[in-house]
């Protein structure tokens, strides 16, 4: 029980870091962001490339890994996203090709076999009979850390109430004097960020392949549906739900079956409640 | 319906030449024609959905898998004939079709794309799990029963299914239903306005997709005689299929096969040059590449190249 608990909260911590970035872009950018996945899995092959390969220290790893998501990120809005115009459909569907791009660069760079990634804090620590890496609770820690700097930045600064204003009404925000383009942008780079800096965890978490961004964009996309637009507490909440969901299935049912009820969660909540659970009123 | 002399000749030219084509060309191109095929098959499937009524599906693997699953799983465990399977895949699939239908009754755009993603996923993952006695788990099926021997056989049955599915599609898209079906993509309220009951057209799309999604699954893996959750339940076939319908040119019937020819042979023609998976880099960023440039497709861009010379022959 103990154990189940414990593991649910790490799981659930690492999941709400996945899918924080992905629920930005589509509460303020309206758009579907499904190359996401693969701003995670460039993340993660970066800091493997600069800690494990070059040998770096491990902070400036994650450094450079957050700098070419900040970087992904703005290249992605300016290329892309301005300009097709917000035709929405083509938007997704570039993206969609530009993951499959990127799989294919990484293939072409790191090969085709998975990589193990070292803990990027090591380290164990028994807790009531379940061991607890500090690798996962570090990536909890700081996922919280993020989560909770990120609720203060939308809530407190100018440009974080700006990204509120452009995400309800981007022309009423243009008459008020924002720059909707510039503030897109800003989303768009700390979007990148946080995929990247997620990735790396959730690389650690796993193991670095080239098929494994298709995983946290599943996971990202359930609690982006289940949480509804526009809310970031609503993120924290259903990445719990997401996460607890697994870790009890795994430990009761069968662990094959840890995906398949995250999916029917978002079936259902899409037929019968399709603005979320703590969305706003807009379809 | 407004069917002129030049639509049966240009049909007939096309038929006629690709039943004359194994004559000329090497068996290795024939096999490759066979993929593309099946491909304008899937792609005219997801363009009748989405395509047509701006429901994007990003489940159209779903819909196959479907197809393919019950009649492999029907021939190989319970030994049941191929005429009795392959109708009944087709059944099923249509089943799955109308399950699809239910989230799009309620929601449009972007969510309805993602619930159609978590369909592929949940399926994915169920065969795995439920009866891998019957679905063969996680390595898939092999040994299944194949309709043809020969790549000419091959090519022949996959062409005439394409070239049937396809002038049946055409006639449909040239009556009335058809323009309605357009109409929903444009603008569904004012469809409903007009007195049409958007549910039922709604249902029909579907319905149509489904059945083509299960036709194109049965039969392809009757000639391909394996399959393997990891290769169907893909996001990588999902994008060959969406993008050689894009490319091709959506709302049309020729675009979803000139996208499936071209995409299918760009693969081919770039293999001697580049072996190994900066193919799959390349032949990606072309995608993308014409996908921004020419958000219609090659058939706008033939147009278009069309309206030109014509306007220069004028001047």
């Amino acid at each position: 029980m103990l154990q189940i608990l414990i593991q649910g909260l790490l799981l659930s911590g690492l999941y709400a870091l996945i899918a924080m970035g992905f629920t930005l872009i589509f509460s303020i950018g309206r758009v579907l962001n499904l190359a996401y996945g693969a701003y995670l899995m460039v993340g993660g092959y970066i800091y493997f490339w600069v800690s494990q390969s070059l040998g770096m220290p491990k902070l400036i790893g994650v450094a450079v890994a957050a700098a070419l998501g900040v970087l992904m990120g703005v290249l992605k809005y300016r290329l892309i996203v301005k300009t097709l115009k917000g035709d929405h459909v083509a938007v997704e569907i570039s993206t969609l090709i530009l993951a499959v791009v990127i799989q294919a660069g990484i293939v072409l760079v790191f090969g085709d076999s998975s990589k193990i990634l070292l803990p990027i804090v090591p380290g164990v620590i028994n807790v009531a009979g379940a061991s607890v890496t500090f690798n996962i609770l570090i990536a909890t820690l700081i996922s919280w850390a993020i989560l909770l700097g990120l609720y203060a930045f939308v809530r407190l600064t100018h440009t974080g109430r700006a990204m509120q204003a452009v995400s309800m009404d981007a022309k009423g925000a243009a008459i008020s004097g924002i720059d909707p383009d510039r503030i897109n942008l800003i989303t768009w780079g700390i979007s990148g960020a946080l995929g990247a800096i997620g990735g790396v965890f959730f690389a650690s978490y796993t193991q670095l392949s080239p098929s494994m961004w298709v995983a946290p964009l599943i996971i990202s996309v359930a609690v982006v549906i289940v949480g509804g637009i526009g809310s970031i507490l609503g993120t924290l909440v259903v990445a719990h739900i997401v996460g607890f969901l697994e870790v009890i299935v795994v430990a009761t049912l069968a662990p094959e079956l840890r995906g398949v009820f995250t999916m029917l969660l978002i079936i259902g909540v899409l037929i019968t409640r399709p603005q979320g659970l703590f969305g706003r009123e807009e379809l | 319906m407004g069917l002129r002399w030049f639509h049966f000749a240009l049909w007939g030219g096309l038929i006629a030449g690709m039943f004359l084509l194994p004559q000329v060309v090497s068996n290795g191109t024939l096999r490759t024609m066979i993929f593309a095929n099946y491909l304008a098959i899937f792609a005219i499937s997801w363009d009748v959905l989405s395509g047509r009524t701006g429901y994007v599906s990003f489940g159209h693997p779903f819909l196959i898998g479907i197809g393919a699953y019950t009649t492999a799983i029907l021939t190989k465990r319970f030994d049941i004939p191929v005429e009795i399977s392959i109708p009944v895949a087709v059944v099923f699939t249509m089943i799955a079709g109308l399950l699809v239908l239910l989230p799009a009754l309620r929601i449009r755009g972007s969510y309805f794309a993602l619930v159609t993603l978590a369909f592929m996923e949940l399926l994915y993952q169920l065969v795995q799990v439920i009866r891998p006695d019957l679905t063969g788990g996680t390595r898939g099926m092999s040994g299944i029963q194949t309709l043809t021997r020969g790549a000419a056989n091959g090519y022949y049955l996959s062409t005439a299914l394409m070239l049937a599915i396809a002038v049946s599609m055409w006639l449909l898209m040239k009556t009335r239903l058809g323009t309605a079906l357009s109409a929903i993509g444009m603008n569904e309220e004012s469809v409903r306005g007009s007195g049409l009951s958007t549910t039922r057209l709604k249902a029909f799309a579907f319905l149509t997709s489904a059945m083509i999604a299960g036709l194109g699954g049965a039969f392809y893996v009757h000639y391909l005689g394996s399959l393997a959750p990891r290769a169907l339940f893909d996001i990588n076939f999902l994008f060959t299929i969406i993008v050689a319908a894009l490319l091709g040119g959506t709302s049309t019937i020729i675009g979803p096969m000139i996208g499936a020819f071209f995409m299918t042979f760009l693969l081919e023609y770039l293999r001697p040059v580049l072996p190994g998976a900066e193919r799959y880099f390349v032949y990606g960023a072309i995608a993308l590449l014409l996908y921004m440039y020419q958000p219609k497709g090659i058939v706008e861009l033939v147009k278009r190249g069309f309206k030109n010379l014509s306007k220069g022959r004028t001047a």
